[in-house]
């Protein structure tokens, strides 16, 4: 099919770029320049034909093609059924080439007046070419007889597609991958630099020409994993946005790593030193991003994960890891042939500059990636030595990335201080001042609002630290040359996301409450009130809950349904965003719970019938009619028993309270046990001749002369079981992201600017 | 420069113990209940759930109960201090983390369930589900 081709076009072209690209640099011949970016241009061509098909099929629901049978359906909305593009494996290595072969035209331009294309796209399209051998392998074009071959006839086209996985069908979709693959794109152009490097042997100014793009990789990779925690926090009612799921943390870690490079970077740029550092970092960004890739698509992890991953088969498994095997080795042997003739400049040992500074948050920066990556592989790593598989509690990072983050929190303020080279303490003393003192304040506050261990203590002064003197900074920096001011400004982010960490971690509270129907319940400062589930589209169900708190009140609707796609129940939470918390109720289930009817004062009792009232067991037997026992009263007089069968410890004795009917003057003569503990009177009977046993009698009993209450008919009543939390300061993860990117955003044109030829008087020139 | 090296070195020393503890330390083992029961340790067991002996909320408490047999079909009262689980009713295994209380309880902080796979259909699927006005 006509996709199927065109992935291998784009496959020869991306050869073909591969081989002149090299030719071009090995003989210095620009002729071969020409034929690497047309097979470059050819490839990316190829791969915007070949989106453009699979979107089209999936939009237009061409269900013969397997792709689109199995992620998609007649009954999504557009949005979602545009995002079924990336919802399978195969579409997602289509995404990520795409973008992949996207950044390369950037990446191309950018680096052709800088002398630097030959090596840099000879890297660059193995990585292109390597996602393009991917598609060629898993082909997203078959055709339903084909990957069921012998099963289904040829031209077979289902009526309806799978659809999509229900926990995925959300406007996060749409977003969330799309982010994330552009991080992995740019991973690999941060990866194409450092070897680029070793094969051009320039080992001190590639950093310069790089800078930006590993800023762009940090902030790409990182917005697409936020948006990922926000879609899990949202949507997915895992109460957090952070859960340190293996999903999270393999893409956590390369991004680490190429934070860690981007500060290694800026000192080797002011002092030479850190050569192999970089180019060891520029290489294990990508490698780090394939082996992310291999964690969570090749189902290795297996069983170890919330999400549920499943075997894509061997196939993907082989060429993932020898991607790793490929990419790590041929970067590394690299660097260790050329490790000789690198200049070594050594770190000055000034304990008090900035590339000290920076080079100990940078190593904080790699001991938390390695914490997680060793967790996150600990299945394997214990297969591996001991033949069984085991997996880390969440608190094995917890416990190990904490002294770190307070490294990398302090730092990132104290650095801001330091000049390069050296400071004089005097200087460095008086401009941290103003930092210690507002944040031991703030500490102080907090730790009166109820912080308690030690090292969230420290972490929150030293949040606190970098939010101040960066502030500072950026006010100082910002009067004079407002473009240099990224650094401040991220960093200020920086200290937002360190604070909202703290205090959604530390002070967030919850609660499991049971809402029976239209009983309010107080938790969490809220009063709460189940009022009833009503259709919500899609055949999902909203369970409406009022929130009421000083007076104003609040309708909450979280959704929960049972999925036909996979049979289960499918839970969205629900959110009330305040300045200063969030209020997050997560639906757990709908039970029914017997609820007491409310109490009457008298008791009905059913003919045959036996009737609990304390300790005693009361049956109604029947009417007792025998008129000869009262003939010797008036013949106008008739007399009614109320004959009752009354049971205590054991003891079974008749009780017969009496109904006189005197010329239709009713009159009740009450009738005791023989301890005269009770008292029995009858309030109304309702004989039924036609069918004796539907006869009833109502009953007032005393004990002591009180009287006795009944409890009434048990009902049953639904009861919504929520999660109910409070997460303080949310607003500050979110706020601190986008600062954060801003402040990157900024550097990101402060860099690229240095890096152009005419701003540079050396590097281009040797 | 050799004061440099030993500073060094003993801080790499320290940091790989602390690494090596803390690991061990909240290493869960994938394990059976036969070993769960004799080392009494918090470890994770995959089994499946049970389902003659049934299911049961008890919402007052927040607890699901449920039975689950290991690979060694050994049969255990599983609580889980928590709500049913996602996909609890069709899961292919279910992996409970946690450790005994007593001789008949598993008392587990989370269970895992593992679904049936969702990302390759079958062509049995595929034909039942509309294979129907093909053939006619």
């Amino acid at each position: 099919m006509i996709g199927s081709i065109i992935i291998k076009i784009a496959f020869l072209g991306i050869i073909v770029s591969l081989v002149a690209y090299y030719l071009s640099f090995r003989n210095e011949n620009q002729k071969f320049l020409t034929y690497a970016r047309i097979g470059y241009h050819t490839s990316v061509v190829g791969l915007m034909v070949a989106s453009a098909i699979l979107m089209y099929l999936i939009l237009t629901h061409q269900f013969q093609y397997t792709y689109v049978w199995s992620y998609s359906s007649l009954a999504l909305p557009t949005g979602l059924l545009a995002a079924s593009f990336w919802a399978g494996q195969e579409g997602s290595f289509l995404l990520w080439a795409l973008f992949a072969g996207l950044v390369g035209v950037f990446l191309m331009s950018y680096s052709s007046n800088k002398g630097y294309e030959g090596q840099l796209m000879f890297v660059y399209s193995m990585v292109v070419g390597v996602l393009l051998l991917m598609l060629v392998v898993k082909d997203p074009f078959l055709r339903v007889w084909e990957s069921f071959p012998g099963q289904v006839e040829a031209g077979f086209a289902p009526a309806d597609g799978r659809g999509m996985n229900p926990l995925l069908q959300n406007y996060w979709m749409v977003i969330h991958p799309p982010v994330l693959f552009v991080g992995f794109a740019a991973m690999g152009a941060t990866y194409a630099f450092a070897v680029a490097a070793l094969l051009k042997k320039d080992y001190t100014h590639w950093v310069r020409p790089a800078t930006p793009w590993f800023a762009f990789g940090v902030l790409s990779l990182g917005l697409g994993i936020m948006l990922g925690g926000y879609w899990a926090y949202e949507t997915l009612g895992w109460g957090g946005y952070w859960a340190w799921d293996p999903v999270e943390n393999s893409s956590l870690v390369p991004w680490l790593i190429g934070l860690a490079a981007l500060h290694t970077m800026l000192a080797q740029r002011r002092s030479g030193a850190f050569v192999r550092t970089n180019l060891v970092l520029g290489i294990f960004t990508f490698v780090l991003v394939l082996y992310s890739t291999f964690l969570t698509r090749s189902g290795v992890l297996g069983a170890t994960s919330v999400h549920s991953f499943v075997e894509p088969g061997w196939m993907a498994y082989i060429l993932l890891l020898s991607f790793i095997i490929f990419f790590g080795g041929f970067g590394l042997l690299l660097l260790f042939v050329r490790m000789r003739e690198m200049p070594s400049v050594p770190i000055e040992y000034n304990y008090i500059s900035r590339e000290f500074a920076l080079f100990l948050g940078a190593a904080s920066l790699i001991f938390i990636a390695l914490f997680t990556i060793v967790g996150t592989s600990s299945p394997i790593i214990t297969n591996l030595i001991k033949g069984q598989v085991s997996a880390v509690d969440i608190s094995f990072y917890e416990q190990t990335t904490t002294p770190f983050g307070i490294a990398v929190a302090f730092l990132a303020g104290f650095a801001q201080i330091l000049w390069w080279k050296s400071s004089k303490a005097r200087n460095i003393i008086k401009n941290m001042l103003p930092g210690l003192i507002i944040s031991a304040i703030a500490t102080g506050i907090m730790v009166a609002f109820g912080l308690s261990t030690f090292m969230m203590i420290l972490l929150t002064f030293a949040a606190w630290f970098v939010l101040v003197v960066n502030i500072q900074m950026a006010y100082k920096i910002g009067k004079n040359n407002p473009r240099f001011i990224g650094g401040a400004v991220a960093h200020i982010g920086v200290g937002l996301l360190f604070l909202g960490f703290i205090t959604t971690a530390m002070y967030d509270r919850q609660q499991t409450i049971q809402l029976v129907e239209n009983e309010p319940v107080e938790a969490l400062g809220y009063t709460l009130t189940y009022t009833g589930y009503t259709p919500a589209g899609h055949e999902r169900w909203a369970f409406n809950v009022t929130a009421e708190r000083e007076g104003r009140q609040i309708n909450l609707a979280p959704i929960m349904y049972q999925s036909d796609f996979n049979n289960s129940l499918i839970r969205n939470p629900d959110i009330v965003n305040r300045l200063t918390f969030d209020f997050y109720l997560a639906p757990l289930g709908l039970d029914t719970k017997e609820v007491e009817g409310i109490a009457e004062s008298t008791h009905t009792l059913q003919r045959g019938r036996e009737k609990t009232i304390e300790d005693y067991t009361v049956t109604f037997v029947g009417f007792d009619m025998d008129s000869d026992q009262h003939a010797m009263g008036s013949s106008s007089e008739m007399v009614i028993g109320v004959d009752l069968e009354v049971e205590h410890n054991g003891d079974v004795e008749r009780v017969v309270p009496e109904v006189v009917n005197r010329a239709g003057e009713m009159d009740f003569r009450p009738a005791m046990t023989s301890d005269a503990s009770l008292e029995f009177n009858v309030v109304s009977i309702r004989p039924d001749q036609e069918y004796p046993d539907r006869s009833s009698v109502t009953l007032d009993i005393r004990q002591g002369g009180t009287q006795l209450t009944d409890s009434g008919p048990a009902k049953t009543q639904d009861v919504l079981i929520v999660e109910a939390s409070i997460q303080p300061f949310i607003n500050l993860v979110w706020l601190g992201t986008i600062v954060t990117i801003i402040g990157l955003l900024i550097t990101i044109v402060r860099r690229a600017r240095e890096a152009r030829p005419k701003n540079v008087e050396a590097w281009s020139a040797e | 420069m050799n004061a440099k090296a030993i500073v060094a070195g003993v801080i790499i020393v320290i940091f790989l113990i602390f690494c090596a503890w803390s690991f061990l330390e909240s290493n869960v083992e994938y394990t059976d209940f036969q070993n769960a029961y004799e080392t009494g340790r918090t470890v994770q067991v995959e089994g499946t759930w049970v389902e003659e002996k049934g299911e049961k909320y008890n919402a007052e408490r927040n607890e699901f109960t449920f039975y689950m047999a290991d690979k060694n079909d050994q049969i255990v009262r599983v609580v889980l201090e928590g709500p049913r689980p996602n996909n609890f009713e069709i899961a292919t295994s279910v992996v409970a983390r946690g450790q005994f209380v007593s001789e008949d309880e598993f008392r587990s902080t989370n269970v895992l369930t593992k679904c049936p796979s969702k990302y390759e259909g079958t062509a049995e699927e595929m034909m039942g589900a509309s294979g129907k006005e093909y053939y006619e």
